[in-house]
Protein backbone atom coordinates (compact mmCIF):
# COMPACT_ATOMS: atom_id res chain seq x y z
CA UNK A 1 0.00 0.00 0.00
CA UNK A 2 1.06 3.26 -0.83
CA UNK A 3 2.85 5.63 2.17
CA UNK A 4 2.99 9.69 1.82
CA UNK A 5 5.42 11.47 3.90
CA UNK A 6 5.68 14.74 3.48
CA UNK A 7 8.05 17.58 4.97
CA UNK A 8 5.68 20.94 3.90
CA UNK A 9 7.92 24.05 4.15
CA UNK A 10 7.10 27.49 2.96
CA UNK A 11 7.76 27.05 0.12
CA UNK A 12 8.63 24.00 -0.85
CA UNK A 13 7.36 20.55 0.21
CA UNK A 14 9.07 17.50 0.09
CA UNK A 15 7.29 14.17 -0.45
CA UNK A 16 8.46 10.31 -0.33
CA UNK A 17 5.83 8.41 -1.78
CA UNK A 18 6.90 4.63 -0.43
CA UNK A 19 5.46 3.00 -3.32
CA UNK A 20 6.92 1.00 -6.58
CA UNK A 21 4.41 2.53 -8.74
CA UNK A 22 4.68 6.39 -8.97
CA UNK A 23 0.78 6.95 -8.67
CA UNK A 24 1.55 9.81 -6.99
CA UNK A 25 2.66 11.49 -9.51
CA UNK A 26 -0.53 10.83 -11.48
CA UNK A 27 -2.63 12.12 -8.64
CA UNK A 28 -0.35 15.65 -9.10
CA UNK A 29 -0.62 15.74 -12.82
CA UNK A 30 -4.58 15.19 -12.29
CA UNK A 31 -4.75 18.76 -10.38
CA UNK A 32 -1.39 20.15 -12.52
CA UNK A 33 0.22 19.16 -15.47
CA UNK A 34 2.57 22.18 -15.66
CA UNK A 35 4.03 19.16 -12.81
CA UNK A 36 6.02 18.10 -15.33
CA UNK A 37 8.36 20.61 -14.86
CA UNK A 38 8.87 19.34 -11.43
CA UNK A 39 10.38 15.60 -12.08
CA UNK A 40 11.10 12.86 -9.84
CA UNK A 41 14.06 14.51 -7.68
CA UNK A 42 14.82 10.48 -6.63
CA UNK A 43 13.38 6.99 -7.32
CA UNK A 44 15.51 4.33 -4.96
CA UNK A 45 15.88 2.18 -1.99
CA UNK A 46 16.00 3.80 1.22
CA UNK A 47 16.52 2.74 4.56
CA UNK A 48 14.08 3.55 8.06
CA UNK A 49 15.13 3.45 11.40
CA UNK A 50 15.23 0.17 12.01
CA UNK A 51 17.45 -0.33 8.45
CA UNK A 52 14.54 -2.01 6.92
CA UNK A 53 14.92 -1.82 2.99
CA UNK A 54 12.25 0.43 0.76
CA UNK A 55 11.53 1.63 -2.21
CA UNK A 56 10.82 4.59 -2.52
CA UNK A 57 9.83 8.21 -5.24
CA UNK A 58 10.67 11.18 -3.65
CA UNK A 59 9.45 14.76 -4.89
CA UNK A 60 10.31 18.14 -4.89
CA UNK A 61 7.06 20.05 -5.59
CA UNK A 62 5.90 23.99 -4.38
CA UNK A 63 3.66 24.00 -1.23
CA UNK A 64 0.98 26.04 -3.14
CA UNK A 65 0.64 22.55 -5.46
CA UNK A 66 0.66 20.67 -2.65
CA UNK A 67 -1.91 22.72 -0.54
CA UNK A 68 -4.32 21.32 -3.76
CA UNK A 69 -3.51 17.62 -3.84
CA UNK A 70 -6.62 15.21 -3.05
CA UNK A 71 -4.45 13.47 -0.26
CA UNK A 72 -3.58 12.49 3.01
CA UNK A 73 -0.32 12.43 5.07
CA UNK A 74 0.89 9.14 6.66
CA UNK A 75 3.91 11.35 8.33
CA UNK A 76 4.40 14.79 8.07
CA UNK A 77 6.49 17.49 9.30
CA UNK A 78 6.21 21.54 8.63
CA UNK A 79 3.82 24.46 8.72
CA UNK A 80 1.82 22.94 5.92
CA UNK A 81 0.04 20.11 6.43
CA UNK A 82 -0.70 19.78 10.13
CA UNK A 83 -4.90 19.31 9.37
CA UNK A 84 -3.83 16.67 6.35
CA UNK A 85 -3.03 13.84 7.94
CA UNK A 86 -4.76 10.08 7.86
CA UNK A 87 -5.90 9.00 11.20
CA UNK A 88 -3.20 7.03 12.75
CA UNK A 89 -0.55 8.81 11.24
CA UNK A 90 1.70 11.23 13.16
CA UNK A 91 3.02 14.57 13.16
CA UNK A 92 6.37 15.63 14.22
CA UNK A 93 7.83 19.54 14.52
CA UNK A 94 10.22 20.46 12.44
CA UNK A 95 13.16 20.74 15.03
CA UNK A 96 12.51 17.30 16.29
CA UNK A 97 12.55 15.73 12.21
CA UNK A 98 15.56 18.21 12.21
CA UNK A 99 17.42 15.66 14.71
CA UNK A 100 16.18 12.45 13.82
CA UNK A 101 17.41 13.38 10.37
CA UNK A 102 20.54 14.35 11.37
CA UNK A 103 20.62 11.06 13.58
CA UNK A 104 20.41 9.13 10.38
CA UNK A 105 22.55 11.30 7.69
CA UNK A 106 25.56 12.45 10.18
CA UNK A 107 27.73 9.17 10.92
CA UNK A 108 29.57 11.07 13.58
CA UNK A 109 27.90 13.01 16.21
CA UNK A 110 30.70 13.56 18.54
CA UNK A 111 30.31 17.67 17.57
CA UNK A 112 28.03 18.14 15.46
CA UNK A 113 25.59 21.05 15.10
CA UNK A 114 23.41 20.63 12.19
CA UNK A 115 21.35 23.84 11.24
CA UNK A 116 17.99 23.72 8.77
CA UNK A 117 17.58 27.18 7.09
CA UNK A 118 14.15 27.40 5.69
CA UNK A 119 11.69 29.93 3.66
CA UNK A 120 11.25 31.74 6.38
CA UNK A 121 13.28 30.36 9.80
CA UNK A 122 16.55 28.76 11.20
CA UNK A 123 16.80 26.18 13.23
CA UNK A 124 19.67 23.72 14.42
CA UNK A 125 20.58 21.14 16.99
CA UNK A 126 23.74 19.93 17.94
CA UNK A 127 25.10 16.90 19.64
CA UNK A 128 27.84 16.05 21.54
CA UNK A 129 29.20 12.07 21.96
CA UNK A 130 26.05 11.15 20.36
CA UNK A 131 23.31 12.66 22.57
CA UNK A 132 21.59 15.96 22.23
CA UNK A 133 23.01 18.76 23.43
CA UNK A 134 21.65 22.08 22.63
CA UNK A 135 18.99 23.49 19.84
CA UNK A 136 17.54 26.75 18.96
CA UNK A 137 14.89 27.79 16.75
CA UNK A 138 14.29 31.28 15.37
CA UNK A 139 10.88 32.15 13.28
CA UNK A 140 10.98 35.57 13.72
CA UNK A 141 14.26 37.46 13.04
CA UNK A 142 15.50 35.44 10.97
CA UNK A 143 12.47 35.15 8.92
CA UNK A 144 11.94 35.15 5.02
CA UNK A 145 15.40 34.37 4.94
CA UNK A 146 15.43 31.59 1.89
CA UNK A 147 12.11 33.27 0.59
CA UNK A 148 13.78 36.89 0.21
CA UNK A 149 17.23 35.50 -1.81
CA UNK A 150 14.08 33.17 -4.45
CA UNK A 151 12.20 36.71 -4.67
CA UNK A 152 15.44 39.08 -5.28
CA UNK A 153 16.79 36.26 -8.12
CA UNK A 154 13.23 36.16 -9.97
CA UNK A 155 12.60 40.05 -9.49
CA UNK A 156 16.47 41.01 -10.96
CA UNK A 157 16.62 38.28 -13.47
CA UNK A 158 19.76 36.88 -11.21
CA UNK A 159 20.96 33.62 -11.77
CA UNK A 160 21.62 31.95 -8.35
CA UNK A 161 24.20 29.59 -9.19
CA UNK A 162 26.12 32.74 -11.12
CA UNK A 163 26.48 34.90 -7.61
CA UNK A 164 30.26 34.93 -6.76
CA UNK A 165 31.41 35.55 -3.07
CA UNK A 166 31.33 39.10 -1.54
CA UNK A 167 33.33 39.79 1.84
CA UNK A 168 30.96 42.86 2.12
CA UNK A 169 27.93 41.55 4.10
CA UNK A 170 24.88 43.61 4.73
CA UNK A 171 24.51 42.52 8.11
CA UNK A 172 20.68 41.92 8.31
CA UNK A 173 19.27 38.23 9.13
CA UNK A 174 15.33 39.62 8.92
CA UNK A 175 15.05 39.54 4.95
CA UNK A 176 11.45 41.67 4.91
CA UNK A 177 14.61 44.82 6.49
CA UNK A 178 17.44 43.42 4.28
CA UNK A 179 15.06 44.01 1.19
CA UNK A 180 15.46 47.62 1.87
CA UNK A 181 18.86 47.60 1.71
CA UNK A 182 19.59 45.38 -0.90
CA UNK A 183 16.89 47.58 -3.10
CA UNK A 184 18.76 51.03 -1.84
CA UNK A 185 22.08 49.14 -2.56
CA UNK A 186 21.12 48.40 -5.96
CA UNK A 187 19.92 52.47 -6.90
CA UNK A 188 22.83 53.27 -5.79
CA UNK A 189 24.47 51.25 -8.81
CA UNK A 190 25.11 48.48 -6.93
CA UNK A 191 24.71 45.22 -9.60
CA UNK A 192 22.15 43.49 -8.15
CA UNK A 193 23.79 40.10 -8.21
CA UNK A 194 26.43 41.64 -5.93
CA UNK A 195 23.80 42.93 -3.49
CA UNK A 196 22.54 39.89 -3.41
CA UNK A 197 25.47 38.48 -2.47
CA UNK A 198 26.04 40.51 0.46
CA UNK A 199 22.68 39.63 2.01
CA UNK A 200 24.19 35.96 1.33
CA UNK A 201 27.07 36.93 3.19
CA UNK A 202 25.20 38.48 6.34
CA UNK A 203 22.38 35.62 6.17
CA UNK A 204 25.70 33.03 6.29
CA UNK A 205 27.66 35.43 9.23
CA UNK A 206 24.18 35.25 11.65
CA UNK A 207 23.29 31.88 10.77
CA UNK A 208 26.42 30.77 11.85
CA UNK A 209 26.57 33.36 15.25
CA UNK A 210 22.80 32.29 15.54
CA UNK A 211 23.97 28.07 15.71
CA UNK A 212 26.90 29.42 18.62
CA UNK A 213 29.43 29.70 15.84
CA UNK A 214 30.35 26.15 15.51
CA UNK A 215 34.08 25.09 14.03
CA UNK A 216 31.74 22.49 11.49
CA UNK A 217 28.31 23.30 10.63
CA UNK A 218 26.35 20.48 8.86
CA UNK A 219 23.44 22.43 6.48
CA UNK A 220 20.48 21.29 5.43
CA UNK A 221 17.74 22.64 3.17
CA UNK A 222 17.57 24.86 0.47
CA UNK A 223 20.83 26.52 0.29
CA UNK A 224 23.14 23.69 0.11
CA UNK A 225 22.56 24.08 -3.58
CA UNK A 226 23.51 27.48 -3.52
CA UNK A 227 27.53 27.94 -4.34
CA UNK A 228 27.80 31.17 -3.51
CA UNK A 229 25.91 30.36 0.31
CA UNK A 230 27.96 27.70 1.15
CA UNK A 231 31.74 29.26 -0.13
CA UNK A 232 30.58 32.34 2.01
CA UNK A 233 29.41 29.98 5.08
CA UNK A 234 33.03 28.61 4.46
CA UNK A 235 34.64 32.02 5.62
CA UNK A 236 33.41 31.16 9.11
CA UNK A 237 33.29 27.59 10.01
CA UNK A 238 33.56 23.81 7.70
CA UNK A 239 30.51 23.25 5.86
CA UNK A 240 29.21 19.90 5.34
CA UNK A 241 25.62 20.28 3.03
CA UNK A 242 23.17 17.48 3.54
CA UNK A 243 20.50 18.36 1.01
CA UNK A 244 17.22 19.82 1.66
CA UNK A 245 15.55 16.21 3.08
CA UNK A 246 16.93 15.86 6.28
CA UNK A 247 13.81 16.74 8.21
CA UNK A 248 11.88 14.12 5.46
CA UNK A 249 14.41 11.83 6.26
CA UNK A 250 13.89 11.79 10.47
CA UNK A 251 10.19 11.09 9.81
CA UNK A 252 10.42 7.40 8.97
CA UNK B 1 -17.93 43.31 33.04
CA UNK B 2 -18.46 41.08 36.48
CA UNK B 3 -20.67 43.16 38.91
CA UNK B 4 -18.81 41.75 41.93
CA UNK B 5 -17.10 43.89 44.16
CA UNK B 6 -13.20 43.17 43.65
CA UNK B 7 -9.93 43.65 45.45
CA UNK B 8 -7.34 43.64 42.97
CA UNK B 9 -3.56 42.67 43.81
CA UNK B 10 -0.19 41.55 41.88
CA UNK B 11 2.76 39.66 42.84
CA UNK B 12 2.89 38.77 46.74
CA UNK B 13 1.62 40.88 48.72
CA UNK B 14 2.78 40.76 52.52
CA UNK B 15 -0.19 38.12 53.66
CA UNK B 16 -0.17 39.95 57.16
CA UNK B 17 -1.72 43.04 54.87
CA UNK B 18 -3.87 40.92 52.82
CA UNK B 19 -5.34 39.05 55.98
CA UNK B 20 -5.95 42.51 57.18
CA UNK B 21 -7.83 43.41 53.97
CA UNK B 22 -9.32 39.77 53.68
CA UNK B 23 -10.71 41.05 56.95
CA UNK B 24 -11.95 44.55 56.73
CA UNK B 25 -13.58 43.43 53.32
CA UNK B 26 -15.73 40.09 53.55
CA UNK B 27 -17.74 39.25 50.58
CA UNK B 28 -15.33 41.00 48.16
CA UNK B 29 -13.78 38.75 45.56
CA UNK B 30 -9.85 38.81 45.65
CA UNK B 31 -8.22 39.12 41.90
CA UNK B 32 -4.83 38.66 40.70
CA UNK B 33 -4.42 41.41 38.13
CA UNK B 34 -1.06 39.49 36.89
CA UNK B 35 -2.79 37.10 35.07
CA UNK B 36 -3.84 37.49 31.14
CA UNK B 37 -7.99 37.80 31.23
CA UNK B 38 -7.85 39.04 27.99
CA UNK B 39 -9.11 42.84 28.95
CA UNK B 40 -8.45 45.38 26.31
CA UNK B 41 -5.08 46.75 25.46
CA UNK B 42 -5.17 50.28 27.30
CA UNK B 43 -1.90 51.44 25.30
CA UNK B 44 -0.67 53.04 28.54
CA UNK B 45 2.53 51.67 28.55
CA UNK B 46 4.47 51.49 25.80
CA UNK B 47 4.80 48.20 23.28
CA UNK B 48 7.97 46.67 24.84
CA UNK B 49 6.74 46.05 28.85
CA UNK B 50 6.84 43.09 29.73
CA UNK B 51 3.19 41.63 29.60
CA UNK B 52 2.58 40.85 32.87
CA UNK B 53 2.64 44.35 33.90
CA UNK B 54 0.16 45.14 30.83
CA UNK B 55 -1.75 43.04 31.52
CA UNK B 56 -2.03 44.57 35.62
CA UNK B 57 -2.88 47.89 34.36
CA UNK B 58 -5.04 46.70 31.33
CA UNK B 59 -7.27 44.62 34.51
CA UNK B 60 -7.31 47.46 36.65
CA UNK B 61 -8.63 49.84 34.07
CA UNK B 62 -11.42 47.40 32.62
CA UNK B 63 -12.45 46.20 36.29
CA UNK B 64 -11.95 49.84 37.53
CA UNK B 65 -15.97 50.62 38.83
CA UNK B 66 -15.43 47.06 40.59
CA UNK B 67 -12.46 47.45 42.45
CA UNK B 68 -12.27 48.83 45.56
CA UNK B 69 -8.57 48.96 46.43
CA UNK B 70 -6.18 47.27 44.37
CA UNK B 71 -2.83 45.50 46.69
CA UNK B 72 0.33 46.21 44.55
CA UNK B 73 3.54 44.21 45.17
CA UNK B 74 6.28 47.21 44.62
CA UNK B 75 8.94 45.49 47.11
CA UNK B 76 12.11 43.08 45.42
CA UNK B 77 9.32 40.63 45.26
CA UNK B 78 8.24 42.14 41.93
CA UNK B 79 9.57 44.62 40.76
CA UNK B 80 10.45 48.07 39.37
CA UNK B 81 7.95 47.83 36.72
CA UNK B 82 5.18 46.51 39.47
CA UNK B 83 6.87 49.68 41.46
CA UNK B 84 5.62 52.10 38.49
CA UNK B 85 2.38 50.76 37.60
CA UNK B 86 1.16 51.32 41.24
CA UNK B 87 2.15 55.03 41.05
CA UNK B 88 0.49 55.24 37.47
CA UNK B 89 -2.47 53.52 38.57
CA UNK B 90 -2.74 55.84 41.48
CA UNK B 91 -2.21 59.02 39.24
CA UNK B 92 -5.17 57.14 37.73
CA UNK B 93 -7.38 57.52 40.50
CA UNK B 94 -6.97 53.87 42.06
CA UNK B 95 -6.67 53.37 45.27
CA UNK B 96 -3.75 51.43 45.73
CA UNK B 97 -1.95 50.19 48.79
CA UNK B 98 1.78 49.83 48.96
CA UNK B 99 3.04 46.37 50.07
CA UNK B 100 6.59 45.10 50.55
CA UNK B 101 7.62 41.43 51.17
CA UNK B 102 11.25 40.87 50.95
CA UNK B 103 11.06 38.16 53.27
CA UNK B 104 13.91 35.19 52.65
CA UNK B 105 14.26 32.00 53.21
CA UNK B 106 14.42 30.23 56.79
CA UNK B 107 16.05 26.73 56.15
CA UNK B 108 13.79 24.41 55.67
CA UNK B 109 11.44 25.32 52.72
CA UNK B 110 7.99 23.89 52.17
CA UNK B 111 7.09 22.86 48.72
CA UNK B 112 5.52 20.27 48.51
CA UNK B 113 3.40 21.61 45.18
CA UNK B 114 6.20 22.25 42.97
CA UNK B 115 7.61 18.64 43.77
CA UNK B 116 3.87 17.02 43.70
CA UNK B 117 3.10 14.57 41.08
CA UNK B 118 0.40 17.07 39.92
CA UNK B 119 0.52 18.41 36.01
CA UNK B 120 2.50 21.71 35.78
CA UNK B 121 0.03 24.07 34.76
CA UNK B 122 -1.92 23.10 37.96
CA UNK B 123 1.59 22.98 40.03
CA UNK B 124 1.47 26.14 39.10
CA UNK B 125 -1.78 27.87 39.49
CA UNK B 126 -2.06 26.14 43.05
CA UNK B 127 0.87 28.04 44.10
CA UNK B 128 -0.03 31.12 42.68
CA UNK B 129 -4.32 30.51 44.42
CA UNK B 130 -2.76 29.96 47.72
CA UNK B 131 -1.63 33.54 47.70
CA UNK B 132 -5.37 34.89 47.84
CA UNK B 133 -6.44 31.80 49.69
CA UNK B 134 -4.01 28.75 51.61
CA UNK B 135 -4.52 24.88 49.95
CA UNK B 136 -4.84 22.77 52.80
CA UNK B 137 -4.66 19.61 51.17
CA UNK B 138 -1.74 16.67 50.75
CA UNK B 139 0.30 16.28 47.52
CA UNK B 140 2.15 13.38 46.69
CA UNK B 141 6.06 13.94 45.74
CA UNK B 142 6.99 12.57 42.50
CA UNK B 143 10.46 12.42 41.41
CA UNK B 144 11.64 14.85 39.10
CA UNK B 145 13.08 14.11 35.08
CA UNK B 146 12.42 17.66 33.85
CA UNK B 147 12.54 21.28 35.65
CA UNK B 148 10.27 24.29 34.96
CA UNK B 149 12.43 27.39 36.49
CA UNK B 150 10.59 30.71 36.16
CA UNK B 151 7.38 32.65 36.70
CA UNK B 152 3.47 31.77 35.79
CA UNK B 153 3.80 32.45 31.69
CA UNK B 154 1.20 35.02 30.83
CA UNK B 155 0.86 32.28 28.00
CA UNK B 156 -0.29 29.51 31.04
CA UNK B 157 -0.68 26.76 27.92
CA UNK B 158 2.69 26.45 27.43
CA UNK B 159 3.12 24.58 30.57
CA UNK B 160 0.65 21.76 28.96
CA UNK B 161 3.38 21.16 27.02
CA UNK B 162 5.26 19.21 30.10
CA UNK B 163 4.94 15.92 31.39
CA UNK B 164 3.67 15.80 35.19
CA UNK B 165 7.38 14.59 36.78
CA UNK B 166 8.09 18.52 35.89
CA UNK B 167 9.61 20.06 39.50
CA UNK B 168 8.98 24.15 39.60
CA UNK B 169 11.73 26.59 40.52
CA UNK B 170 12.24 29.88 40.36
CA UNK B 171 10.11 32.73 41.65
CA UNK B 172 7.23 30.40 41.43
CA UNK B 173 8.76 28.01 43.73
CA UNK B 174 9.90 30.82 46.00
CA UNK B 175 6.18 31.91 46.10
CA UNK B 176 5.34 28.66 47.22
CA UNK B 177 7.96 28.82 49.76
CA UNK B 178 6.72 32.08 51.13
CA UNK B 179 10.02 34.13 49.91
CA UNK B 180 8.92 35.73 46.93
CA UNK B 181 12.46 37.92 46.95
CA UNK B 182 15.08 35.55 47.75
CA UNK B 183 17.21 35.34 45.42
CA UNK B 184 19.21 32.02 46.40
CA UNK B 185 16.25 29.90 46.26
CA UNK B 186 15.25 31.68 42.92
CA UNK B 187 18.63 31.06 41.57
CA UNK B 188 18.66 27.11 43.04
CA UNK B 189 17.75 24.43 40.66
CA UNK B 190 18.85 20.49 40.75
CA UNK B 191 21.57 20.74 37.82
CA UNK B 192 21.39 17.15 36.57
CA UNK B 193 17.74 17.77 35.62
CA UNK B 194 16.75 19.03 32.21
CA UNK B 195 15.24 22.30 32.87
CA UNK B 196 13.55 25.07 30.93
CA UNK B 197 14.50 28.31 32.36
CA UNK B 198 11.34 30.89 30.95
CA UNK B 199 11.13 34.36 31.62
CA UNK B 200 8.69 37.14 30.46
CA UNK B 201 9.98 38.97 27.72
CA UNK B 202 11.18 42.58 28.68
CA UNK B 203 11.52 41.15 32.48
CA UNK B 204 14.77 41.55 34.10
CA UNK B 205 14.42 37.96 35.06
CA UNK B 206 15.66 37.36 31.40
CA UNK B 207 19.45 37.91 32.94
CA UNK B 208 18.54 35.27 35.56
CA UNK B 209 17.16 32.54 33.00
CA UNK B 210 19.45 33.36 30.23
CA UNK B 211 22.45 32.66 32.70
CA UNK B 212 21.08 29.44 34.50
CA UNK B 213 20.36 28.22 31.25
CA UNK B 214 23.96 28.58 30.23
CA UNK B 215 25.12 27.60 33.32
CA UNK B 216 22.93 24.53 34.01
CA UNK B 217 22.70 23.32 30.09
CA UNK B 218 18.90 23.99 29.88
CA UNK B 219 16.73 25.66 27.36
CA UNK B 220 16.25 29.50 27.51
CA UNK B 221 12.92 30.92 26.73
CA UNK B 222 11.54 34.32 26.55
CA UNK B 223 7.99 35.02 25.38
CA UNK B 224 6.04 38.20 25.07
CA UNK B 225 2.78 37.41 24.53
CA UNK B 226 1.30 34.31 23.13
CA UNK B 227 3.89 31.22 22.54
CA UNK B 228 4.49 30.89 19.25
CA UNK B 229 4.60 27.25 17.72
CA UNK B 230 8.67 27.44 17.48
CA UNK B 231 8.67 28.16 21.16
CA UNK B 232 6.36 25.35 21.93
CA UNK B 233 8.21 23.13 19.41
CA UNK B 234 11.46 24.02 21.10
CA UNK B 235 10.53 22.95 24.49
CA UNK B 236 8.58 19.45 23.14
CA UNK B 237 12.17 19.09 21.20
CA UNK B 238 14.05 19.54 24.47
CA UNK B 239 12.06 16.80 26.39
CA UNK B 240 11.70 14.57 23.48
CA UNK B 241 15.57 14.22 22.82
CA UNK B 242 16.87 15.64 26.17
Amino acid sequence: MTKLIIDAGTSWSKILEISCKADFKSIILSVNKDFQQYQIQESKFFYDKDNKKFFGNLFLIPSTLAATLPVEFDNATGHMVKKRIKSGGYYENEVISLAYGAKKLVKNLKDATIVDIGSRDLKWVQFIDGKYKDLDWNSSCGSVTGATVDMLCKFYNVDPNKISIQTEKIPLVCGVFAMEKIMDDISKNTPADIAIAKYLHGIAYNTWKFAKKPQKMYLSGGFCSNNCFTETLKLYCDVVPLGRYVLLKGLF
Amino acid sequence: MSKNKLIGMWGFPDPEILNQIKLKYPGFEIIDLDQNLNHPNTELLPDNSCKIIKNIVDNAVYLKNNLELIIASVGEEKCDAGRFAARILTELGFNIIETKYNKTCTKKIKIPVSTSDLPLKQKVLTIMDNIIVPVKKEFRIKKADYGFWGVPPNDISILDLFPDNTHVYGWTRCVEAGAPADLDLEMFVDENIPTVFYAQTFCAKMQLGKHLARKYNGLYLDVDDVASNSVKAKIEAFIRLG
